[in-house]
């Protein structure tokens, strides 16, 4: 019993690190192309989760830590998959939370 | 100085000279490597091409294409320039320039003869989430005949999908070739994509089946 509420806390301390960045991309209009913009993300490091969405023409990204990934690099992922940022910021959710939001069912 | 100048001078007579053929969709992103097939009656080709910076991709290039009297087969290296991109919310606009060269051979009359060419070709396209557009136009002369190639194309989506799932396109295109075609191909053709896989499928009104193949990775 302990030892499932130690690994829950770990859980929980874990998950409140991380940073969920969501990314406005100009250009990002079928999934042929932003394909690239996904596999790059992904292998970059301190990326923990990657969600493309074509309807609203965003992508959010979940860091390993609080700091999230630096505004440099994600610009430098998005052009060179490209295309262009048109915004960035920090949001409450995390991707699972923003996945289950808009994927369809 | 003389010496630059030949080379100069018989670079511009090769360009003008001697040319290839036209391909589909281009470029993807920084480090990948994008195949492709084309199979129809009268033209077929055969392609990969690796982009080595956010703006320019080398690649390899096989194709056929047979006409009334006219056979081409040509094998060369190609060079791939994104000109213009225009990143707007919910479009995309681009400019590309297309550079091979390599080995044609033309069949005619019963006769072969092998060429040197080189051939440039300038492709604009501009995509939304719903609309697909594209006009392309190659040079393409080998010795005195006159193989230029012009597409256009346009289509739909039947409706929006997510990132995950396949979405279906219509696309008519028209494609001439000089010397091969007599007259203006079309083409209606169903398009899927699903991520890394592109497919376009369609029968011309002359009733001869096509398909085209791509896949990034």
């Amino acid at each position: 019993m302990k030892k499932v509420i130690l690994i829950g806390m770990i859980c929980l301390s874990l998950n409140s690190q991380a940073l969920t960045q969501r990314i406005e991309v100009l250009g990002m209009v079928c999934a042929f192309c932003a394909q690239g913009i996904e596999k790059s993300f992904e292998s970059a490091k301190n990326v923990k989760a990657v969600f493309v969405n074509l309807e609203d023409y965003f992508v959010a990204i979940e860091s390993k830590n609080e700091k999230g990934l630096d505004e440099m690099v994600i610009r430098k992922i998005i052009t060179e998959s490209g295309y262009d940022v048109k915004k960035i910021e920090v949001v409450p959710d995390s991707v699972s939370v923003i996945k289950k939001k808009y994927e369809p069912k | 100085m003389i010496k630059i100048i030949k080379i100069y001078a018989m670079a511009i007579i090769l360009f003008t000279s001697y040319q290839s053929i036209l391909q589909a969709a281009p470029m993807s992103y920084k480090g990948s490597t994008t195949s492709m097939a084309t199979i129809s009656k009268d033209y077929s080709s055969l392609e990969s091409s690796y982009v080595i910076t956010t703006k320019d991709a080398i690649g390899l290039r096989a194709f056929k294409s047979t006409g009334d009297s006219h056979t081409i087969k040509a094998e060369g290296i190609f060079y791939l320039r994104k000109l213009m991109r225009i990143n707007a919310i919910n479009s995309q606009t681009n400019l590309w320039l297309f550079a091979d060269a390599g080995t044609i051979n033309v069949k005619k009359n019963l006769k072969n003869k092998d060429h040197y060419y080189l051939s440039p070709t300038l492709q604009f396209d501009y995509e939304t989430k719903g609309l697909f557009g594209l006009i392309s136009h190659q040079l393409l002369r080998v010795g005195h005949d006159n193989f230029d190639t012009t597409k256009i194309e346009g289509g739909f989506s039947f409706y929006e999908k997510s990132y995950k799932e396949t979405q279906p396109w219509f696309i008519l295109k028209a494609k001439n070739i000089n010397n091969i075609f007599n007259k203006i191909e079309y083409t209606p053709t169903l398009r899927l994509i699903n991520k890394a896989i592109f497919m376009d499928a369609g029968i011309s009104m002359d009733g001869k089946p096509s398909l085209h193949v791509m896949y990034t990775f």
